[in-house]
């Protein structure tokens, strides 16, 4: 796989990887809502300042980050297609009754804006967030809702397993298309009548050897006496630290400074 | 068909932290009709390799030609040569799809474009060859046969496209004694009918031994040797430093020898070794 995937996870040392999950979830669920709730240039350009120097700190090479933003390319188009037709205002060109508008544009130029602002915060999140420490985080955020009954352990579990195998799947993946191209298959190749039929050799197998890891690994785990309803205790505890607390209240008056820029333009 | 690979070099998730170069600088020649073994370490390139002369991987640096056409070109040229490549990735029964076992393997025949009655003429040849019976066979559903006979189903899958070039990832892995001696068997001769030129990958010395005339030893990426089988496998230091042992009949030949026997330490088969043990043993009238 030549490009790094959203939801791959990059070991590493730096003050990122550091961070407990928790607060970097808070950081990234505000980093994402921000841009919605503050329409204006300056809070946006500051929002956008911030999340590059968060990518710096990460020591995820900037190339590689940029080249993730491939999978929303299409979901990007069409947003912005959307947009700069929908939008009301000055017409800048008129074809068969339907117009595109000076503010379509800008809107759609928005949405572009949002929706890379969105992924590179969650992939920064995963890059940066093993999946186990994720799921643990996931799990502590949502430990009160344990008291009223609900399988918040469980629900962490499955999502620890869904995260450890999306890598997997993909090298399945991978390595069918291959099998089944080398056997004349047009699959990645070839005109996109035959590419969408010549997708069932690979799902059928992949579907098959999901099943088998399925099997494999619910005997693993009950081998080593996992029961879903038994109260688990964790290797690893999560600490805030003194570093958690400064990272937190940054997170926060970046918020405050933008919401008070938003009050202030009006 | 011949294969040259060039200057090859191989790196996987180039310019993210994840980058591993597999291969670097491999440079072999293939003619048609060799039996030629790559063996390897884990991690060595072997599977790498393979992908590449298979035409299934974009070289990062250097090419595979097949012919004089680059193997993962994207025109119909380089596509119809890659067809005459056969590859069975390791566990290749983990590939099959169809709901019998006929459908399976007329599956390549028909991305060949074959008319129906050559398609069906090929799927009894193919089954026939591996060994499975193809009466028995016209209505089972794959994913109920025994992990052997899944095996010997999707390697009937890549046979049926009569690839001038076959190439066997670990073909042996998983399989009993018995499956195992009858799969070399069945491979052999169906490669001395055809000329077929046969490529297998494995880290198991005795089946290289049984298979291959010349083996191509690669250590992280590199070849490190490259010459008749019976040279390289029976090389002693060259295979301990890439941490193999020598096939066991080398190393009785090889205790023998050490002990005054004057015998070659070059059979790496069992009847092989037996047939030089008798020879020198009746020659010297017994006595060292």
């Amino acid at each position: 796989m030549s490009l790094l995937l959203p939801g791959m996870h990059v070991a590493g040392g730096t003050p990122l990887h550091r961070l407990d999950p928790r607060v970097k979830m808070g950081a990234s669920l505000l980093l994402m809502v921000l841009p919605f709730v503050a329409p204006s240039l300056p809070s946006n350009l500051l929002l956008a300042g911030f999340v590059v120097a968060l990518a710096i700190l990460s020591a995820v090479p900037l190339m590689a980050l940029v080249r993730t933003l491939r999978v929303v390319v299409w979901t990007g188009i069409f947003m912005f297609v959307f947009r700069l037709f929908t939008t009301p205002g000055t017409p800048l060109l008129t074809v068969g009754g339907i117009s595109v508008t000076l503010q379509g544009l800008g809107a759609g130029a928005v949405q572009i804006y949002r929706l890379c602002l969105l992924v590179v915060v969650s992939s920064l999140l995963t890059y940066t967030t093993s999946p186990a420490q994720l799921a643990h985080g996931v799990e502590a955020v949502l430990e009160p809702l344990a008291r009223l009954g609900l399988p918040v352990r469980e629900f962490a579990m499955v999502l620890t397993i869904a995260l450890r195998f999306v890598p997997t799947l993909f090298e399945e993946i991978e390595k069918i298309v291959k099998a089944q191209e080398a056997r004349g298959a047009l699959i990645r190749t070839g005109p996109l009548w035959k590419r969408v039929p010549g997708w069932v050799p690979v799902f059928v197998p992949l579907f098959v050897s999901a099943f088998r890891r399925a099997e494999d690994l619910a005997t693993a785990m009950e081998a080593r006496g996992f029961r879903s309803a038994h109260q688990r205790t964790h290797l690893y505890r999560l600490h805030l630290t003194r570093h958690d607390l400064a990272a937190s209240l940054l997170i926060l008056a970046l918020g405050a400074v933008i919401l008070f820029v938003e009050w202030r333009m009006g | 068909m011949l294969i040259s690979v060039e200057g090859l070099g191989y790196t996987y998730a180039p310019s993210t932290p994840l980058a591993r170069t597999a291969l670097r600088g491999v440079d072999l020649e293939i003619r048609q009709g060799e039996r030629v073994g790559i063996l390897g370490p884990t991690g060595s390139g072997k599977s790498t390799l393979a992908q590449l002369i298979a035409g299934l991987l974009r070289p990062t640096s250097g090419h595979v030609l097949l012919d004089g056409v680059a193997a993962h070109a994207r025109t119909a040229d380089a596509r119809l040569r890659r067809l005459k490549v056969g590859m069975a990735f390791q566990y290749p029964e983990h590939q099959i799809f169809e709901q019998t076992v006929p459908r399976e393997v007329a599956f390549g025949p028909r991305n060949l474009g074959l008319n129906d009655a050559e398609v069906e003429a090929r799927v009894a040849w193919a089954l026939d060859i591996v060994g499975l019976d193809p009466v028995e066979m016209a209505d089972r559903v794959p994913l109920t046969l025994s992990g052997g006979e899944m095996r010997r189903l999707a390697l009937a899958g890549i046979l049926a496209m009569r690839p001038p070039v076959l190439i066997l990832d670990e073909p042996t892995a998983n399989l009993d004694p018995r499956g195992r001696q009858e799969l070399l068997t069945r491979v052999l001769t169906w490669q001395a009918e055809t000329e077929l030129t046969l490529i297998v990958i494995s880290h198991n010395l005795d089946d290289l031994a049984r298979l291959a005339e010349r083996v191509v030893l690669l250590v992280a990426g590199q070849v490190a040797a490259d010459g008749p089988a019976r040279e390289v496998l029976s090389d002693r230091p060259l295979l301990e430093d890439a941490s193999f042992d020598v096939p066991p009949p080398v190393a009785l030949l090889q205790a023998l020898r050490q002990s005054g026997w004057a015998v070659a330490t070059n059979r790496l088969l069992a009847e092989e070794a037996a047939t030089e043990i008798a020879q020198v043993w009746s020659s010297t009238g017994g006595m060292v």
